[in-house]
């Protein structure tokens, strides 16, 4: 299973995992704490409280830094670890930012069946058809 | 020359990119539909969404990363045994996290909370309800009229009158209440072809026929279906997140499953020092599971 690697970055980085692992309890801890105690701002977007969002975010944000640097072991690499996570992370970001303006944005009526206030006529005929049970 | 790692390590590493850009297309998805959205099932007992069950299993999935770290370094220091007692932690950790995801899968199904079967107006709501009461009807038809007879309902009510001559005593009032009952979903049936119905004289109806001791046996556990508005676009992208996340613990579990047990005899794994860069490569991947788990616990269950 080995490939003939040097023995160089194998030295012994000595990491303690556990203290790592209790600190992403607590933060998680911290995430349910956020919730059961409502911390909530005034201002919402698309139903979204942004004060629980960003901090919530944050906290995951926080925790997946942790796991990347200690237990994925990138504190102690080289350089080739942004060659290969930004380009990643840029394509990543770079669809929900392309999507945002078009899907993620109200700036058009909707007309769906479940928001229009009209929907008996046209959406009770569609589901006639479908709704006699083959029994 | 090249690069200071093996190249099964640059190649996972590879792999995972690929992964990060793989999970954030659902999750960014996910986040610029709801954006979107004029409205979104936020209620847990509409959506059924707990957040125990997310917590238990953000911490058993950070647990197992915990124990697949230590199984790597156990292993690079030589110590077989104790790599082998954590790996098999890590696997069991791992089946913990799916056992919590079955159930919570499994209540969905319960509810009806799938993409597709949910109504998001009154009149679906209604279809809804009426195509239930509908399969109840069938179902209590099929005690007097078996399938094999006659399985559309259409077909048993034609039958059940010869029934009703052979049958006596508790069995004829049976069937007596059981026409009767029919014959009140054949009015609400015809109501509502008609756009004559509304959701809440229909819900009132079926409280009022529960209530009544000559239905209430038959009935069950009728109700009346609500309308969720949006329901059916957060059921996709909810399995479509989780889903393809519970698959990649199973493929993760394989990968463990690998040493351990699948190749060899069955209870002498082959796990020794040459196994170091796959027990760090699969941890590596294992890790990677659980960031994307980090991610999707706040977005599902909090927020």
């Amino acid at each position: 299973m080995t490939d003939g690697h040097s023995d160089q970055e194998h030295a012994p980085h000595h990491v303690w995992y556990f203290g790592i692992f209790g600190a992403l309890c607590l933060l998680t801890m911290l995430s349910v704490l956020f919730d059961v105690f409502k911390i909530e701002g005034s201002k919402t977007i698309g139903g979204i409280n942004v004060l629980l969002a960003f901090l919530v975010l944050s906290v995951a944000s926080a925790k997946a830094l942790f796991v990347m640097t200690y237990f994925m072991h990138l504190k102690f690499e080289g350089r080739w670890k942004f060659l290969l996570l930004t380009p990643t992370v840029i394509l990543a970001l770079g669809l929900p930012l392309a999507l945002l303006p078009d899907v993620g944005v109200h700036y058009y009526t909707t007309d769906v069946p479940q928001d229009s206030a009209h929907v008996t006529e046209r959406s009770h005929t569609e589901l006639e058809t479908t709704a006699e049970s083959p029994h | 020359m090249g690069l200071p790692i093996p190249n099964s390590k640059l190649g996972m590493w590879l792999f995972l990119g690929t992964e990060i850009m793989f999970f954030t297309a659902f999750i960014g998805t996910y986040i610029v539909l709801r954006l979107g959205s004029g409205g979104w099932p936020n209620d847990p007992n509409v959506t059924h969404i707990r957040i125990w069950a997310g917590g238990v299993n953000t911490f058993v999935l950070l647990a197992s990363s915990y124990l697949v770290v230590v199984a790597h370094e156990s292993i690079a220091m030589g110590n077989i045994p104790r790599a082998k007692r954590y790996l098999i932690g890590t696997f069991v950790l791992a089946c913990v996290f799916l056992g919590i995801k079955s159930y919570e899968y499994y209540g969905k199904w319960q509810h009806d909370i799938l993409p597709g079967h949910i109504a998001e107006d009154d009149s679906q709501a209604m279809t809804k309800t009426l195509d239930d009461f509908d399969k109840l009807l069938t179902r209590q038809y099929a005690r007097w009229v078996p399938d094999s007879e006659a399985s559309r309902l259409a077909d048993k009510r034609t039958v059940i009158d010869a029934r009703t001559k052979e049958a006596s005593g508790s069995d004829a009032e049976q069937i007596t209440a059981l026409k009767a009952l029919d014959k009140e979903y054949q009015t609400l049936r015809t109501q509502h072809q008609e756009l004559k119905l509304k959701l809440v004289p229909l819900s009132e109806r079926l409280e009022k026929l529960k209530q009544d001791p000559k239905y209430a046996p038959l009935l069950g556990g009728l109700e009346a279906h609500h309308p969720i508005k949006y329901g059916n676009i957060f059921a996709s992208t909810y399995f479509l997140m989780t889903g393809f996340h519970a698959i990649h613990v199973i493929i993760g579990m394989i990968l463990f499953a690998i040493p351990l047990w699948i190749i060899g005899p069955f209870f002498k794994s082959p796990l020794d020092r040459r196994w170091t860069d796959y027990v760090e490569n699969s941890g590596l991947y294992w890790h990677f599971v659980d960031l994307v788990w980090i991610f999707l616990f706040p977005l599902i269950y909090i927020l």
